[in-house]
Formats: C-alpha cells, sequence, structure tokens
C-alpha cells in the first residue's frame, strides 16, 4: 500500500496510506487531511483540491488533463509547474512513497 | 424510482419542531440558530422533512450521495419540468453533467462569455444613468442575469423578459406546496414554450455548433436526447436567473448599507469583488436548502435516519454555524477564508458558479458602482430580503446622482 506524505502550510506532515489505484483527494479526504477542500467530490469542478506534486515525482505521475488544466488556472492559491487537482491523481508504487504540498489557500 | 419508498414521517427519536413557513420567508436565521443548538436533526411538519443545519452533518451528507440520494420522490421539481440532472444520482446524473458542463468552465466564460457579458450590462446601465434612480433588481440585475443565461444556453431566438418570466413561472411550480391550480397551469405554459425554443435550438446546434450549453449536449460524446436537452435546459432557466440576480442583490444591498466597507472595496476593486462574493453568498445562500431521500438506514447527527426518510440540507444555516463561522451572522470580508456551502457540495457542485462568480464579481458590481456616481439606498428603504428555500431582495431601490 503506498504512503502519501502531506506536508501542510504550517510546517508539519501527515502520512496516510491507501491502496494502489487510490484517489489522491480521496486519500486525504478519508483520512481528515486540513487544506483539501473537494467541494465537488472529486469531478474536477470546483479547483478545491489543489496540490503541488514533489518536483522529482511529477513527470513521473504525468500532466493534467484539459478539464483539469482549465480548472488549475482558477486554483486559490498560485498555479506552478507542479499544481495538479488531487482528485486527478491517483497512488501507485512507482510513486511510493508520494510527497505532496498541500497550498495555503483552497477557496 | 427509488428501491426504496418515501418516509413521509419523523424518524424515531427526531425531535419534532413546528415552524410557520411565512415566519421562514420573512428571516429563517433565527429558526435555524435554534435548531443548531438544539435540535440539529429535527423534523418539522410544514416542511414534511427532516431539516438537518450544522455545518459538518451537512458535508457529512453531501459527501455520501449514494446514501443521501437525489431521487426524491413526489418531487415539486419533477412535477414541474421532468426527470433532470438535478433529481438524478450518478451515473446518469454524470452524463447529463457531463455532457452540459464545458461552456459553464472558467476559461470558457472568460474567453466565449464575458465580453458579451459586459456589454449587455452596460445596454442595461446606458438605459437607466440618466434617470438618477431604479430598482436594481427588476432594471439591471435580473434582465443581465437572463440574458446572460440564453446566452450561455444557446437560446437565441429568446428575449431576456421571456426567460425571466419562464424561470419565474417554473419557481412557482417547484414550490408549489399548496397545490394551486393556476400556478400549475402557468409552469405548464412555461414549459411547452422552453421546449419549442430548446427543440428549434437543438436543431440550429445540430448543423452549426456554437459553443452553447444546448450545443455541447447536441454533442455530448455520451448521447442526450431531446427531451432530456429540454428538461435540463429548464432546470437551469428555473435556478439559473435568481442565483446571479440575488448574490448580486445582497452584496449590494450589504455595501450600500456599509459605506466604510464599500470604500475599501473599491480602493482595490481587484482583490475585493472576489472576497465580496464567497462573502454575500456564505451570508445569506441564494439557495438556502435542497432535499435528499436516504437511500438506506443512516446515523447522522446522534439519530438513526431510516431508508427513505426524506431529508433537507439547509445549506443556508450550515454558511452561519458559528462553529465554522465566528460572528457568522456579520457580514465581514475579513473572515478567516473557510469554504462555504452555497454552492452545495459533490456531484451537484453548482455547474453555475463560475458563470455567477464572473458575470457578479467581474461585471455586475464593478460595473454598477464605477458608473452610479453616489449611489445610495433610497431613504427609509427597509430589508428588502425574502425567502428561505431561496432568498434574496426583491427590491432594491437607490438613487445617484445623474449625468
Amino acid at each position: 500500500m503506498p504512503t502519501v506524505i502531506f506536508q501542510l502550510p504550517d510546517g508539519t506532515e501527515r502520512k496516510v496510506t491507501a491502496a494502489s489505484g487510490t484517489v489522491l483527494m480521496q486519500a486525504a479526504v478519508s483520512n481528515g487531511v486540513a487544506g483539501i477542500v473537494a467541494e465537488c467530490g472529486g469531478n474536477a469542478s470546483c479547483a478545491t483540491c489543489h496540490v503541488y506534486l514533489d518536483a522529482a515525482q511529477s513527470e513521473l505521475a504525468g500532466g493534467p488533463n484539459d478539464v483539469e488544466d482549465e480548472m488549475l488556472d482558477f486554483t486559490a492559491a498560485e498555479r506552478r509547474p507542479t499544481s495538479r487537482l488531487s482528485c486527478q491523481v491517483q497512488l501507485s508504487d512507482a510513486l511510493d512513497p508520494m510527497l505532496v504540498h498541500v497550498p495555503e489557500e483552497q477557496v | 424510482m427509488n428501491a426504496v419508498s418515501a418516509v413521509t414521517t419523523a424518524a424515531p427519536g427526531a425531535p419534532v419542531v413546528d415552524l410557520d413557513l411565512a415566519d421562514l420567508r420573512h428571516d429563517p436565521y433565527p429558526a435555524y440558530a435554534e435548531l443548531r443548538a438544539d435540535a440539529p436533526l429535527a423534523w418539522v411538519p410544514s416542511v414534511g422533512r427532516h431539516l438537518l443545519t450544522r455545518y459538518e452533518d451537512i458535508v457529512h451528507a453531501e459527501k455520501l450521495p449514494e446514501v443521501f440520494s437525489s431521487r426524491e420522490e413526489g418531487s415539486l421539481l419533477l412535477r414541474t419540468v421532468g426527470p433532470n440532472m438535478l433529481r438524478e444520482d450518478d451515473p446518469n446524473h454524470r452524463r447529463l453533467r457531463s455532457a452540459a458542463e464545458p461552456p459553464t468552465r472558467p476559461r470558457q466564460v472568460r474567453d466565449l462569455w464575458a465580453g458579451a457579458f459586459e456589454r449587455t450590462a452596460h445596454d442595461l446601465l446606458d438605459r437607466i444613468a440618466g434617470r438618477g434612480e431604479a430598482d436594481l433588481i427588476a432594471d439591471f440585475a435580473e434582465p443581465l442575469a437572463a440574458a446572460n443565461l440564453a446566452l450561455v444556453l444557446g437560446l437565441h431566438q429568446a428575449g431576456a423578459e421571456d426567460i425571466a418570466d419562464w424561470s419565474r413561472a417554473m419557481m412557482a411550480g417547484n414550490s408549489n406546496y399548496a397545490d394551486d391550480p393556476d400556478i400549475w397551469l402557468r409552469a405548464e405554459r412555461a414549459t411547452r414554450a422552453i421546449d419549442d425554443a430548446v427543440a428549434e435550438a437543438a436543431e440550429a446546434a445540430r448543423r452549426e455548433p456554437d459553443g452553447s450549453v444546448i450545443s455541447s449536449m447536441v454533442h455530448a460524446a455520451e448521447p442526450v436526447d431531446l427531451t432530456e436537452i429540454q428538461n435540463n435546459v429548464k432546470v437551469i432557466i428555473g435556478g439559473g436567473v435568481n442565483e446571479p440576480r440575488d448574490v448580486f442583490g445582497v452584496g449590494a444591498w450589504a455595501l450600500l448599507n456599509r459605506p466604510a466597507v464599500l470604500d475599501r472595496v473599491l480602493a482595490d476593486p481587484a482583490a475585493s469583488w472576489k472576497r465580496v462574493f464567497e462573502e454575500t453568498a456564505r451570508w445569506v445562500s441564494p439557495i438556502g436548502m435542497y432535499p435528499r431521500q436516504l437511500t438506506q438506514d443512516h446515523e447522522i447527527a446522534g439519530l438513526t435516519l431510516p431508508a427513505g426518510s426524506r431529508v433537507a440540507l439547509v445549506i443556508a444555516s450550515g454558511n452561519r454555524d458559528e462553529s465554522v463561522f465566528e460572528r457568522a451572522d456579520e457580514f465581514d470580508l475579513d473572515r478567516p477564508n473557510r469554504p462555504h456551502l452555497a454552492f452545495g457540495g459533490g456531484p451537484h457542485f453548482c455547474m453555475g458558479a463560475w458563470v455567477a462568480r464572473h458575470e457578479v464579481s467581474a461585471i455586475a458590481w464593478p460595473l454598477v458602482f464605477s458608473r452610479l456616481k453616489g449611489l445610495r439606498l433610497e431613504e427609509g428603504t427597509e430589508s428588502p430580503m425574502e425567502g428561505w428555500v431561496f432568498r434574496g431582495p426583491t427590491s432594491l431601490n437607490v438613487t445617484w446622482q445623474a449625468a
């Protein structure tokens, strides 16, 4: 089971594990990780589950799809090259442990 | 239909609270504060549902659409417009939503619609600017919302007046708890007119796609038939006028009553109008509640609701929950940024959110407050807010120095 390490804006870390194939947003929400709001429940229509992937893992995870790419232009915190909507990222053994930075703002 | 029939009585152990609908229409917030404190899950006979009023319980329900189903038996909305995505669950809801949604995404709003929204707003202001007085709801916010909606939907033959009339007729049907036959007749006339207009627009969009919602549904990857397009356009017209209109009206009302706050907003408009929008939608949510029906027994707010139970998620109350928003009854642009519930949550997250944000916070407010100099409420105007299922000012009479 892959591990995800969420680095929160206040400097603390949250470590969670979830099965390979689990959606990253779901892994955060079901473990109560602060800062991942996910208003639309994973349908890429609200832009409130924004995360920054680790630079080294970002390429391996692949880029955003078209809808996600559009929504990333409208996130509350600035968009960076490693920005993704966590509802569109799946956990995998290749990305274990996964390092995720939670932005300051989602709304 | 649901596998489980609707249960139209209180769940065992649920407190029964009598609320007068006229009081709720006038001002629901005092009643909600009492419910949150004493009976966060209460059976309210006049509403025929359990009212769920605390923020965290509402969020819990929104995250479990497979338990809190949108397929509500005996829904007035279903009677008014027929089967539609608002009263469907995934995967059928998802098919319809995916077909309709692309024109409402933020980049489309910016690239495809914003210019026309702005021209319409200027045209409406041109008409009233020399008068020095107006009702900003009837003379500006409603015709603006209706014209913008016609454009995004692709109903190019319909006028803003038609859209606004149809919307009012259907909203009356959706809330026709008294079963008034005249209201049904009016709603049926409106829905027939929309069916005709959509059929015509769909035919045109089939030949020549135009980026609109109707066009997007006609050309959807997963097929959507004409009846489905018609019914979903009806739902969008039903809500799509009053929501941007009401958030405009509430925000304008809040600022005109708070000159110091308004000055600060106008001093830094780029950053401020977005905050005004989100705080306005939290403070007086245009949609106050929506219904759900349980597919299975479920424990929430300390009680077990049996399968079939009818619940109202009172997002207007969740948005005033003191455990989440300090001094929740106050309009405060400086409050910490916490997600409000005004757009709903989960798969039914408001499809018009990005359209409304842009037309109201980037266009309507900035233009009104920059073009109408010395704008103020007409002397003696009392709070014009009304409604609890939907809430906003019924009128907003203002004066300014006519050029």
